[in-house]
C-alpha cells in the first residue's frame, strides 16, 4: 500500500497515476487475505473448525470495484489525450 | 421492505439501459427514469424501523433501517433527486446518445446514495458509497466543457485512494472486534491503539471525500465543471454520504476529547475557508463549489459535538438550498457562468427563487437554513457559538455579492420547468422551515444588514477585484501535490490521538 500512495505522490503520468491506486488495492487485498490466514483451520464449506470466510468475501466485492474503476479511469485518460489536454 | 429502496433505482438503471440497446421510444426510457427515481420515495414513506435482509442473524446478515438520524438525509436526497430528475430530462433532451446512459448513471448515483444513506454496517456503506462514487466521476466526465475529464480523473484518484484507506480501517475494527454492524462494533469495542488508528484512518478518508477544507482540492473543479442537475447532486447529495459515514463511525467508536475538540477546530475553519474561497471566485459555480466547503463544515462541527440529529437536519437544509441554487444559477447562466455577465434583471421569478434560496443558506429564519442551525448551535459550548454566527454573516456577505451581480445582468430565455424547478426548491426550503417550527427572528435582520455593510465595505476596498489563479495545465502534478497534503493530514490526525 506504501509503495502505491509514493507513486501516488511522485509519478505524473495519469498512467502510471492508475497503477499505483492499482498497488494500493492489491496491499489492501493482501492484507485482509491475511487477517483470516489460519492454516491449522478448516474450510468453510460444511466445517467443523473453519477459517472466518468473511474477509475473502469482502475482498471479493472490493476487487469487482477494483475492475470497474481501472476501467472507467482508463477510459477518462483516453478521452483526456482526445481533448488534447 | 426497506431494501426495494435501493433496489428500484438499480432495476430501473438497467431497464433504460436495455430500452436503449433495443432502440425503444423516449417516452419509454422517460417513464423508466421517473419510476426509479420516484418508487424509494413510496417505501420510504411507508416503511420505517430496522431489518436485516434476508432474516439471518445480526452478526453475519446486511442490516438496514430508517431511524430518527437518518431519515433527514433520504427526505433531502428524496425532494433534491426528483426536481433535478425533472429538470434533467429536459436538459439533456436525447441531443446525442450519451443521453439514456447519463439517466442510467444518475439513477445507478441515486441507487448507491439510498444504500449509502440506510446502510447500518460499515462495508454495506462503503460499497453503496462507491456505487455513488464511480457514477459520480462519470458523470463528471461526461460534461462537455473543456477540462472535464481532467477535474473527473482527479475527482477519481483522490477518492479511491480514500475508500480504500477507509476499507483498510474497516478492516483493522474487524480484527480487533470481530463485526462489522455499527451497534455490534459499539458494543464490542474496547478502547485500544489499534481502534484508535482505525478511527483516524477512516475519519481522514471521509474527510477527503466529503470535502472539507484541508483536503478540498477536488471539489470545486468537479462540482463546477459537471453539467448543471448533476452539480446539484454533487453537490448536494453526494457530499452528504461520507458525512454520514462519519456519524456511522462516531456513533461505533466514540472519539476522545482531545480528537472531537481538534475536528471541531477543523469544522469552523473549513466553514470560514469555504466563505474566503468563495468571495475570491468570479465563477457563479464555483462560487457555489466553495459553499459547499464551507456548508460541510457546519455539518462535520454537528458530528464532532456528537449532535448527530443537528448534522442530519443540517444535511437535509444544505441539500435542499444548494441543489436549487445550483439548478437555477446553472439554468440562469447558460452562455456565460461569469459573474456580471448574466443575470435575473428580466425574469422575476427566478428573482424571487434565488433571493429566497440566498437567505436559506445564510441561515436566515424562518427557512429551513435557521432551524439546521440552531440544533447545530444547541449542541455547542459558548465559544463555538460565536463560531457559527460569525458564519451566518459570512455567508450572507458572499451571498449579497452574488445577488449583486446577478441583479444587474440579464439571460436568455428560460424553460418552464427551469423557472419551476428553482422555485419548488425555494418552496421546500420554506415549507420544511414552518414545519420545523423555526419562528421570525428580528436578529437576523440585523445579520442581513451587517452582511450587506460588510459586502460594500469589502467592494470599496478592492479585495474582491482579485482573482485567484489555481489552475494548473499539468493534472498529475495537482494529484501528486493533493495526494501528499491528504498522507499529511492523516499522519497528522494519528499523532494527535496518541496518548
Amino acid at each position: 500500500m506504501l509503495i502505491g500512495i509514493y507513486g501516488l505522490m511522485a509519478k505524473r503520468e495519469p498512467i502510471k497515476l492508475v497503477l499505483s491506486i492499482n498497488v494500493v488495492s492489491l496491499g489492501l487485498v493482501l492484507f485482509f487475505i491475511g487477517l483470516a490466514y489460519s492454516p491449522e483451520k478448516d474450510v468453510p464449506i460444511m466445517p467443523t473448525d473453519p477459517v472466518d470466510p468473511l474477509p475473502a468475501t469482502l475482498m471479493l466485492t472490493t476487487l469487482v470495484v477494483d475492475v470497474a474503476i481501472t476501467s472507467l479511469a482508463l477510459a477518462i485518460i483516453l478521452r483526456m489525450r482526445r481533448d488534447g489536454s | 421492505m426497506i431494501p426495494l429502496m435501493v433496489a428500484f433505482p438499480l432495476l430501473f438503471a438497467f431497464v433504460i439501459v436495455i430500452l436503449d440497446t433495443l432502440r425503444a421510444k423516449r417516452t419509454l426510457i422517460k417513464a423508466a427514469f421517473l419510476l426509479g427515481v420516484v418508487l424509494p420515495a413510496w417505501v420510504f414513506l411507508t416503511e420505517r424501523g430496522r431489518e436485516i435482509v434476508g432474516g439471518w442473524n445480526r452478526a453475519a446478515g446486511i442490516e438496514v433501517g430508517i431511524s430518527e438520524i437518518n431519515a433527514p438525509f433520504i427526505a433531502g436526497e428524496l425532494i433534491l433527486f426528483t426536481v433535478v430528475a425533472l429538470y434533467s430530462i429536459p436538459y439533456f433532451d436525447f441531443r446525442n446518445k450519451k443521453t439514456p446512459k447519463s439517466l442510467a448513471l444518475l439513477l445507478l448515483l441515486h441507487a448507491g446514495l439510498m444504500g449509502a444513506f440506510i446502510a447500518g454496517d460499515f462495508f454495506n456503506f462503503y460499497i453503496y458509497m462507491e456505487i455513488a462514487s464511480v457514477s459520480a466521476f462519470a458523470l463528471v466526465a461526461f460534461s462537455d466543457e473543456k477540462g472535464s475529464k481532467r477535474a473527473a480523473f482527479k475527482y477519481l484518484i483522490l477518492s479511491l485512494l480514500a475508500s480504500y484507506l477507509f476499507v483498510f480501517a474497516i478492516g483493522i475494527i474487524y480484527m480487533e472486534t470481530g463485526y462489522l454492524n455499527v451497534e455490534l462494533v459499539a458494543e464490542n469495542a474496547l478502547p485500544s491503539r489499534e481502534l484508535q488508528a482505525a478511527l483516524g484512518i477512516a475519519f481522514a478518508s471521509l474527510l477527503l471525500k466529503a470535502g472539507v477544507f484541508p483536503l478540498h482540492g477536488w471539489l470545486p473543479d468537479a462540482h463546477s465543471i459537471a453539467p448543471t442537475p448533476v452539480s446539484a447532486v454533487l453537490s448536494g447529495a453526494v457530499v452528504k454520504a461520507p458525512a454520514y459515514g462519519m456519524i456511522l463511525l462516531f456513533s461505533a467508536l466514540p472519539p476522545r476529547e482531545t480528537f472531537r475538540e481538534a475536528v471541531m477546530g477543523l469544522a469552523v475553519a473549513s466553514v470560514f475557508f469555504g466563505i474566503a474561497g468563495a468571495l475570491l471566485q468570479k465563477d457563479a459555480k464555483r462560487l457555489l463549489a466553495y459553499h459547499t466547503v464551507s456548508q460541510m463544515g457546519y455539518v462535520l462541527l454537528g458530528t464532532a459535538s456528537m449532535n448527530f440529529v443537528g448534522a442530519a437536519y443540517y444535511a437535509m437544509a444544505h441539500s435542499l438550498f444548494k441543489g436549487g441554487l445550483f439548478l437555477s444559477v446553472g439554468s440562469l447562466g447558460k452562455k456565460s457562468r461569469k459573474l456580471g455577465e448574466f443575470g435575473y434583471r428580466n425574469a422575476p421569478l427566478m428573482a424571487f427563487s434565488v433571493l429566497m434560496l440566498s437567505l436559506a443558506i445564510g441561515g436566515v429564519s424562518p427557512l429551513i437554513g435557521s432551524y439546521a442551525k440552531g440544533v447545530i448551535s444547541s449542541g455547542l459550548g459558548g465559544t463555538w457559538k460565536w463560531a457559527v454566527t460569525a458564519g451566518t454573516v459570512g455567508t450572507l456577505v458572499s451571498f449579497t455579492k452574488l445577488n449583486y451581480h446577478l441583479s444587474k445582468g440579464e439571460t436568455g430565455d428560460l424553460a418552464p420547468i427551469e423557472k419551476l424547478s428553482a422555485l419548488v426548491l425555494a418552496l421546500a426550503t420554506l415549507c420544511a422551515g414552518l414545519y420545523l417550527g423555526a419562528e421570525p427572528k428580528l436578529s437576523d435582520a440585523s445579520y442581513i444588514f451587517a452582511a450587506v455593510l460588510v459586502f460594500f465595505a469589502l467592494k470599496f476596498s478592492g479585495v474582491l477585484e482579485r482573482e485567484v489563479r489555481g489552475e494548473a495545465k499539468d493534472v498529475g502534478k495537482d494529484v501528486n501535490v493533493l495526494v501528499a497534503v491528504f498522507v499529511t493530514f492523516m499522519l497528522g490526525v494519528l499523532l494527535i490521538q496518541w496518548p
